[in-house]
C-alpha cells in the first residue's frame, strides 16, 4: 500500500478504507442481528411449549396437593388405607414432575446453543471440531423448521481445523436457514462433512425449489435477494463468502436443479498457512 | 347425541407433554372424556368414526398442519368445535387459513388453565346445543314432510 501522506483537506485513503471497513462491519453485525431474529420466531415457539406445559402442571400440582391432603385426612380419620383416589392423584403428579423435567432440559438446550450461536468473544482464530460447531449451529436452526424438515447428517471423522468458530456459525447458519426457506411445506436437508486431502469439505444439500439460471451469477452478490422484505437481506451469502474464502482461504461453490434443490460446497483448509485478521 | 353423555375432548399436539399437562388437568377438574394425539393423521381417522364435542389442536405438526386437521373435522363433524392451540411463530400462517375453517377459538402458548377450560366449556355448550338444533329442525322437517303427504292425500281424497 502506498504510504505517502494525501492532501490535508480530502479524507486520506487511509481515513476511506476505515471507514468501508467500519461500515462493512456493522452492516455484517447487522445481518447477524436480523438472522437472530429470523431464528427467534422459532425459539419463540420451541420454548412456548415446554413453558405451556410448566405453568399447566405447576398449578395441577398445587390442586392435585390440596385434594391429596382432605383425601389423607379422611382415611386418617377413619383409620384406613389411603383411597384408590389417592394413590392415582399421587402417580399423577410424579408424571407430571417427570414432564416437568423434560420440558426444563428443553428450554435449557435451546439457551444454551443461542448462547454459543451469538458468543462474540469467539473471535480469535483456534483450532475447533467442525462437526461441534456444525451440531451447535443445527441445535439453534433446527427450531425453526423441526417439524417440517427432515435433517440428515453424514459426518466423517475429522481432524480439528484452525478456524474463528464464531464467523463459520454464521456461515452454517446463514446457508441452512437459506436451505430451510427454500423448501416450501416437507422436505429434506442433508449435511454431509468429508475430508479432502489438507480441506475438510462441508456440503449442504436441501430439496427446496432450486435457483434460476439468471440468478446464478447473483446470488453471491451483497444485497441480492429474491425473498420479500423482512425474510431476507441479501446479505447471507456475501458474508458467507467472505468468512469462507478472504478469511479461511477456503472456497465455496453450488449446484442447483429448479424445483429439485440445491447443494453449497464449503472447503476449509485443516490449518492456516496465512494469518489473517478476521474480515468481518 | 346423547344431552347428557359425557363430553369429549380432542386434543392434538406432536408433544406428547401438552397432551400430558391437558389432559392431567381436565381429569383433575371436570369430567370430561380427553382423546389425546400426537399424530393429526390419527386424530383425522378417529373423527371418521368417534364424534367430539370440540378439537384443540396445535398448528405446526408433521405430516398435516392444525388447519388441515381442522378443515377435516369441519367435513366430518361440522358441529364439533375447533379450537387452535399455537405456538407465537405459527400465528401469522394460522390468521390467513382461520376464516375459511370458521375457527370457535383461537389461543396462544403458553396457554393459560382458567381461559383453556372457559374455552373448552363454551365449546361443548355451544356444540350441543347445534346438535339440539339439528336434531329439532330435522323433527320438523319430518312432520314437514308428513303433513304434505297428509295434504297430498287429502288432495287426492277430493279432487
Ligand atoms: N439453498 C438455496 N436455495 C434456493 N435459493 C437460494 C438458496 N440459497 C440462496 N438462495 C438464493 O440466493 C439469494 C441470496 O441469498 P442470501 O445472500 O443468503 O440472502 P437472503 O437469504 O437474505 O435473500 C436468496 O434470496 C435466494 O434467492
Ligand atoms: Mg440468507
Amino acid at each position: 500500500m502506498n504510504d505517502q501522506p494525501e492532501p490535508a483537506v480530502k479524507p486520506s485513503r487511509q481515513d476511506l478504507l476505515e471507514q468501508l471497513e467500519s461500515a462493512h462491519q456493522r452492516l455484517a453485525e447487522a445481518h447477524k442481528m436480523a438472522s437472530i431474529g429470523r431464528l427467534s420466531a422459532g425459539i419463540v415457539h420451541e420454548i412456548n411449549t415446554p413453558i405451556g406445559s410448566i405453568f399447566s402442571n405447576n398449578e395441577v400440582i398445587l390442586r392435585s396437593l390440596e385434594v391429596l391432603k382432605k383425601l389423607l385426612a379422611e382415611s386418617c380419620a377413619a383409620s384406613v388405607a389411603p383411597s384408590q383416589e389417592a394413590m392415582e392423584i399421587i402417580e399423577t403428579m410424579a408424571t407430571l414432575a417427570a414432564v416437568d423435567k423434560i420440558a426444563c432440559e428443553r428450554i435449557s438446550g435451546v439457551i444454551r446453543s443461542l448462547k454459543t450461536f451469538s458468543r462474540v468473544d469467539d473471535r480469535d482464530i483456534r483450532k475447533a471440531c467442525l462437526e461441534g460447531i456444525i451440531r451447535n449451529t443445527l441445535k439453534l436452526t433446527g427450531t425453526i423448521f423441526r417439524r417440517r424438515i427432515a435433517v440428515e447428517t453424514h459426518f466423517e471423522e475429522l481432524p480439528e481445523i484452525e478456524c474463528y468458530p464464531g464467523l463459520l456459525n454464521q456461515v452454517f447458519a446463514n446457508l441452512l436457514v437459506n436451505a430451510g426457506q427454500a423448501i416450501e411445506g416437507e422436505g429434506k436437508i442433508t449435511v454431509t462433512t468429508r475430508r479432502e486431502n489438507d480441506f475438510v469439505h462441508v456440503s449442504i444439500a436441501d430439496t427446496g425449489k432450486g435457483i434460476k439460471p439468471e440468478d446464478r451469477g447473483r446470488i453471491f452478490a451483497r444485497g441480492f435477494t429474491t425473498k420479500p422484505i423482512g425474510e431476507g437481506t441479501g446479505l447471507g451469502l456475501a458474508i458467507t463468502r467472505e468468512i469462507v474464502e478472504d478469511t479461511h482461504g477456503g472456497s465455496i461453490d453450488f449446484e442447483s436443479e429448479p424445483g429439485m434443490g440445491t447443494t453449497f460446497h464449503v472447503r476449509l483448509p485443516i490449518t492456516q498457512t496465512r494469518k489473517s485478521s478476521p474480515a468481518s | 347425541m346423547d344431552k347428557n353423555e359425557q363430553p369429549a375432548v380432542m386434543i392434538v399436539d406432536d408433544e406428547e407433554m401438552v397432551i400430558t399437562s391437558i389432559r392431567a388437568f381436565l381429569r383433575l377438574e371436570t369430567e370430561y372424556a380427553v382423546h389425546g394425539f400426537t399424530s393429526p393423521e390419527d386424530a383425522a381417522r378417529q373423527l371418521e368414526t368417534n364424534p367430539v364435542d370440540v378439537i384443540v389442536t396445535d398448528y405446526l405438526m408433521p405430516k398435516m398442519n392444525g388447519i388441515q386437521l381442522l378443515g377435516k373435522a369441519k367435513n366430518l363433524q361440522p358441529e364439533a368445535a375447533r379450537v387452535l392451540l399455537t405456538g407465537h411463530a405459527d400465528k401469522q400462517s394460522a390468521i390467513q387459513a382461520i376464516n375459511e375453517i370458521g375457527l370457535y377459538q383461537y389461543l396462544e402458548k403458553p396457554w393459560d388453565n382458567a381461559q383453556l377450560l372457559l374455552v373448552i366449556q363454551g365449546a361443548i355448550e355451544r356444540t350441543r346445543l347445534l346438535r339440539t338444533l339439528r336434531d329439532k329442525i330435522s323433527e320438523l322437517d319430518a312432520a314437514h314432510s308428513n303433513l304434505k303427504d297428509v295434504q297430498t292425500r287429502l288432495l287426492r281424497a277430493f279432487l
